[in-house]
């Protein structure tokens, strides 16, 4: 890329962001709005860089609740695929339940599994919750790839007499590899906000979302410290899955 | 084997074909046809779209089982024929896996039939410089040109040196000029490997010049209501193109698939 592409590209975006926190700044300054309703960037940026500790502190609580739920999310999402598209009868088992579990609001589950099994000392249900949630997508998505393969191949593979395991093995989960990608390119911002929102509702007292609760009596430039982190994480699970999609998908063009 | 003259490659007796029965879109795509296809022998289907020329297909291949009656493959039940991969088979859609390279694809089904790496990548590189592409084995399906993927199609479903090649409109997406080409070429493979051939096609020349018999279906139900021998030689090339005799054999399928159009209304054949 050249530098006048490059400049091209990101340029615009840079422009409009520089300008977004001028304008704030300057509302906040000529109406002369108080830090506890609205803090200007300046404000912000100071309250971020002298708690910058702490913030990377809780954001790494709230990473690693989504990191091991979004994990966690995958390989049951995956397993649970691959068993309903081998084994028929456990779909009409999982699915109905799959979808019922999810149609739950946050909001009531981690409440219950905090109260019941698992006590507010713990963060594991807060990992739960984002386990279900990109269980969720995974599964969806992973047994569409499974499921939609070209007719034509599975006409060839009859031909060659292959087994159902060796349809399965050589031309279902192949066929589904897109779709895991794309699945965990959709659930990783997912597991941020599930991880936060999770954290909101309850439990133990560390995590983004605990310190933004926390803030929210005193001036508001720390809550927006918070934020940052929250976006930061925020968009690192998303820059990631993306990328691995993208290079995922650079090796194929058309397909 | 097919080499002995009593056993038909493919023997086709009273095979009727009902998709649906009982229910309500009941359609009898096939009624009590019979057909033999000798070892060696390159036989056409051509018929208007729904005379079961596909359905019928797929019954030799035992992808269908038929409603009644009786198909035969190498003197075997079809399905003992199919688990045996005594046919390949290649279709309109080429078929390539895109996550394997084209030398892969060519080892699929020597891979299922339990070979070891080192001879199915010979076998491959033998495939690859048969169809003419003895370089493209490491570069992906998509990378390749339409006519290139079908070839390499044609070499996977032959890997196996199968005595029976089962094709399904394989050139029908390609332009005129790359099919004539391809017909050619797939001539010349069939005389070299001594591959019997059953091929079902929309398009009248394609049918004559590739064939020694054109066999002429109907819709509604499907049946067979015309064979006509094509008697132009083994050795075809372009030139043959051009003779009053190819022209004479056109007008005679063309008449037969009219005489259909006055019944039964044919539509979908192509009359280049």
């Amino acid at each position: 890329m050249s530098i006048r592409s490059v400049i091209a590209s990101i340029g615009p975006p840079l422009l409009f962001g520089v300008v977004f926190l001028a304008v704030w700044e300057l509302i906040v300054a000529v109406f002369d709005i108080a830090p506890f309703t609205l803090p200007a960037p300046s404000a912000i940026w100071s309250a971020f860089t002298e708690r910058f500790g702490q913030v990377v502190d809780e954001t790494i609580v709230t990473g690693i609740n989504a990191l091991i739920g979004f994990l966690s999310g995958i390989v049951l999402g995956v397993l649970a695929s691959l068993l309903t598209v081998r084994f028929r009868w456990i779909e009409s088992l999982l699915t109905p339940l799959a979808v019922a579990v999810n149609a739950i609001p946050i909001v009531v589950i981690v409440p219950i599994l905090n109260n019941m099994l698992f006590g507010t000392t713990s963060q594991v249900p807060r990992q739960l919750m984002v386990t279900l949630i990109v269980f969720f997508v995974v599964f969806v998505n992973v047994s569409r790839g499974l499921r939609q393969v070209s007719a034509t191949h599975l006409e060839l593979m009859r031909s060659y007499a292959a087994t159902p395991s060796e349809i399965l093995l050589k031309v279902r989960v192949p066929n589904a590899v897109g779709y895991l990608f794309t699945a965990m390119r959709i659930a990783a911002p997912l597991a941020v906000i599930t991880a936060f929102v999770a954290e909101y509702f309850g439990g133990v007292q560390s995590g983004l979302a605990t310190g933004v609760r926390n803030s929210l009596n005193g001036s508001k430039d720390v809550t927006w410290a918070y934020v940052i982190g929250a976006s930061a994480l925020g968009l690192t699970f998303y820059l990631v899955s993306s990328g691995l999609e993208r290079l995922h998908g650079g090796s194929k063009n058309s397909g | 084997m097919s080499d002995s003259p009593d056993v038909h490659a493919v023997e086709i007796r009273g095979a009727s074909m009902v998709f649906n029965d009982g229910g309500k879109g009941r359609v009898a795509a096939l009624d009590d046809v019979d057909l033999a296809v000798r070892a060696a022998e390159f036989v056409s289907l051509i018929g208007p779209s729904g005379c079961g020329k596909s359905t019928l297909l797929r019954l030799i291949a035992n992808l269908l089982e038929p409603t009644a009656g009786d198909v035969r493959v190498n003197g075997k039940p079809a399905e003992q024929a199919r688990l045996d991969q005594d046919y390949g088979m290649a279709f309109q859609k080429s078929g390539l896996f895109e996550w394997r390279t084209v030398a892969k694809n060519i080892e699929l089904p020597l891979e299922l039939k339990g070979w070891d790496k080192r001879r199915r990548a010979e076998r491959a590189q033998e495939m690859l410089e048969l169809v003419k592409l003895p370089d493209r084995g490491e570069h992906r399906p998509w990378e390749l040109s339409g006519g290139q993927q079908q070839r390499i199609a044609i070499a996977r479903a032959l890997a196996s040196h199968p005595p029976l090649l089962l094709m399904d409109e394989p050139f029908g997406a390609l332009d005129e000029m790359t099919r004539e080409h391809m017909q050619s070429e797939l001539l010349q493979i069939c005389a070299a490997t001594n591959t019997t051939v059953v091929f079902v096609t929309h398009s009248i020349p394609e049918a004559v010049y590739l064939s020694d018999r054109v066999v002429v279906m109907s819709a509604g139900p499907g049946r067979i209501t015309d064979t006509i021998d094509v008697d132009l030689g083994r050795n075809r090339d372009d030139d043959t193109r051009e003779e009053d005799h190819f022209y004479q054999k056109i007008t005679e399928v063309r008449e037969a698939l009219r005489g259909l159009e006055v019944s039964a209304g044919a539509r979908g054949i192509e009359d280049r």
